[in-house]
């Protein structure tokens, strides 16, 4: 749920990648396995764990990567996929739990789980931990550039102002865009009313002549740049590169509220590595493991005994990859719309042709 | 009369290969996705097979239309501006040396050797704030900002690139024109104009077609640019595939306004033979009724 730059390369190159990996599904599950195969967001296994986990158990990893959830669950849900470890984020969990994709996971087989923050042991999405360990986390909010803005921004009604008109970006994500929609008007952004998706249909409708555009690929150079003002943003490594690089630059959760994700590993139905899934469970629960995610790819880590062990700890204190604790307080955990996803799906419909 | 019937066989034995190919890789997938188009839906992304019309139904919704309707718009005039484009570059090369033209034809790959999408993020450094393009018309006085997003920069990507796929069939077609015609048509009196609205351009008629068509299709597809240099604000029907496959977890939706561009786009191949026919046709008639005049 992060910055996914190229993305038609990222999808043409899974595709391709995920036939070879149909071979590994015809394997017998006894004994233990040498080999794993996990399908992650791109971006968010740095090579530095891939290595260390390949050193310490003689495993051999292959990793493909997907651009979004519904691409993932759509691979899995086709069957024989062939993959051990799956990445979902919050609410593509109970989404694959409903559909039977993801196994069971037994406890007492882990190693390390007291390692994470509380935050993320028994969440709303997916209580008691039952399905998925979650690994990375972020949030969605403001990037903006204070030399062009002139004040600080607080929230979300700055992305509805006319004096930055022809300078704001939205995600080009529909989900990520109702955050914006909803929030501004007040309404959780998790709605799956009816006459609350409308209102924020209305409200992207409303600010669309204001847009530059929408932009999931390269917001935070344009907004360090200066060629935008303001940008709905992901946390991480972008929006953390450009804050760091330009004291003008700010990331905030708007007061409204913005919101939250996870990413977390999952052990596929039916795997015929399960061993080594459970190894790869314990080993990214280490703390040392778990910091390198700071460290090499500039995303938060759900593993509170890992931020101590970051070596650059100003990415501990850099708010778009760390978000400030009371920043959070109001920040919604997005989950799946369900049916409700019809309504969002007509109003973005009308949002982008309009 | 048993050596032609030989030569057949053989023909048609080393067609094999190839026919295994096309109907691998382009027929079955495409018999795929017909399938689908007409397949049942489930809220969670699934495809729960059945039969059911609700997804050209749907397509009726004049969002789609209207989506449609830019993106033919959009696909017409880039076929054009790549086509006249494309004819200038390639009159000039076919009417240089013969050594020369080779050369030349390099010079115009050379760029695509380049990923696509390498070559679109440069259209963004070039028409952006700090580019180039801005630079110069800041000194020269002239008050400008970035022209990125706009349409202007989709349409000048558009061109950029597919403008090698208009040049070659043109080319082609040109290659094959008596040299000698030009000189004959200066000596008949013709200017420049008249040298090319009646002699270049009808003889080149099959590589005009063939190069509007060549740029005509694939431009239906396209929806990286319009994100990445449009600003993502009026979405091309490619990019309202993507979002129907991916987002809006509705591969039926998606096989269905696929099918609907296909057929668009074979039905615009169809008109381009057509008129192709018709325009050589009359180039003859008019060559044959000009020489009993």
């Amino acid at each position: 749920m992060k910055s996914k730059a190229l993305a038609a390369v990222g999808v043409t190159v899974a595709a391709a990648l995920a036939l070879t990996g149909c071979s590994a599904a015809g394997g017998s599950s006894s004994g233990d396995s040498t080999k794993l195969h996990i399908y992650a967001w791109s971006g968010e296994i740095p090579d530095s764990v891939i290595k260390g986990f390949e050193k310490e158990t003689g495993i051999t990893v292959t990793v493909d990567n997907f651009d979004s959830n519904e691409t993932m669950i759509s691979k899995l849900a086709a069957g024989n996929s062939g993959y051990d470890i799956v990445e979902p984020s919050q609410y593509a969990v109970p989404l694959m739990v409903e559909r039977d994709l993801l196994a069971k996971v037994d406890k007492s087989k882990l190693d390390g789980f007291d390692n994470l923050a509380e935050k993320f042991v028994d969440p709303s999405f997916d209580p008691d931990n039952g399905y998925s360990i979650p690994w990375a986390w972020g949030t969605t909010g403001i990037l903006y550039n204070e030399a062009c803005t002139g004040a600080p921004v607080t929230g979300w009604k700055d992305l509805w102002n006319e004096k930055y008109k022809g300078k704001i970006y939205m995600l080009d994500n529909m989900l990520s865009a109702y955050i914006g929609g909803m929030q501004v008007e007040g309404l959780s952004a998790t709605s799956t009313k009816k006459a609350d998706i409308e209102k924020g249909t209305q409200a992207l409708l409303d600010q669309k002549p204001l847009l530059a555009g929408y932009n999931s690929d390269n917001y935070a150079d344009l907004v360090a740049t200066g060629d935008a003002c303001i940008a709905e943003a992901y946390s991480g490594t972008s929006s953390a590169k450009a804050v760091a690089a330009n004291p003008d630059v700010h990331y905030i959760l708007p007061e409204e509220g913005g919101t939250l994700w996870t990413d977390s590993f999952s052990i596929v139905k039916g795997t015929a590595n399960e061993s080594a899934a459970y190894k790869w469970l314990n080993y990214t629960l280490q703390p040392e493991v778990a910091a390198l995610l700071t460290d090499d790819a500039s995303l938060a880590s759900t593993n509170q005994a890992a931020l101590e062990l970051v070596k650059d700890q100003t990415q501990v204190t850099n708010p778009a990859i760390y978000a400030p604790a009371d920043s959070l307080d109001n920040a919604e955990f997005i989950v799946d719309p369900g049916k409700a996803l019809a309504y969002y799906q007509d109003g973005w419909t009308r949002v982008r042709a309009s | 009369m048993a050596n032609t019937r030989r030569d057949s066989v053989t023909g048609a034995l080393m067609m094999v290969p190839a026919s295994i190919v096309i109907l691998l890789l382009v027929v079955v997938p495409m018999v795929i996705i017909a399938r689908d188009s007409f397949a049942i839906s489930d809220p969670l992304g699934g495809n729960l097979g059945g039969f059911t019309l609700d997804n050209y139904a749907k397509l009726l919704d004049p969002v789609y239309g209207k989506t449609i309707g830019y993106s033919l718009g959009m696909a017409v005039l880039n076929a054009i501006v790549c086509t006249i484009v494309g004819y200038v570059v390639a009159y000039y090369i076919a009417t240089r040396p013969a050594r020369r033209q080779p050369v030349l034809l390099l010079l115009v790959i050379i760029p695509f050797l380049t990923d696509f999408l390498v070559r679109t993020f440069s259209w963004i450094t070039l028409l952006g704030s700090g580019g180039p393009i801005i630079g110069i018309a800041k000194a020269l006085g002239i008050p400008a900002t970035s022209l990125v997003p706009s349409q202007t920069a989709v349409v000048l990507s558009l061109l950029y690139a597919f403008l090698p796929v208009a040049v070659f069939p043109i080319y082609a077609s040109m290659r094959a024109i008596d040299p000698s015609l030009r000189e004959a048509a200066a000596d008949l009196g013709a200017g420049w104009w008249q040298t090319h609205a009646r002699v270049f351009v009808p003889l080149s008629a099959s590589g005009l077609a063939s190069s509007v068509m060549l740029t005509f299709v694939p431009t239906l597809g396209v929806f990286v640019i319009p994100v990445l240099l449009g600003g993502g604000k009026d979405p091309l029907v490619g990019n309202l595939i993507v979002t129907l496959f991916t987002e809006f977890r509705n591969e039926p939706l998606g096989a269905a306004l696929s099918m609907v561009v296909l057929v668009l786009m074979l039905a615009s191949v169809a008109l381009a033979g057509l008129v192709t026919r018709l325009v050589s046709r009359g180039a003859r008639r008019s060559a044959r009724s000009e020489r009993s005049a």
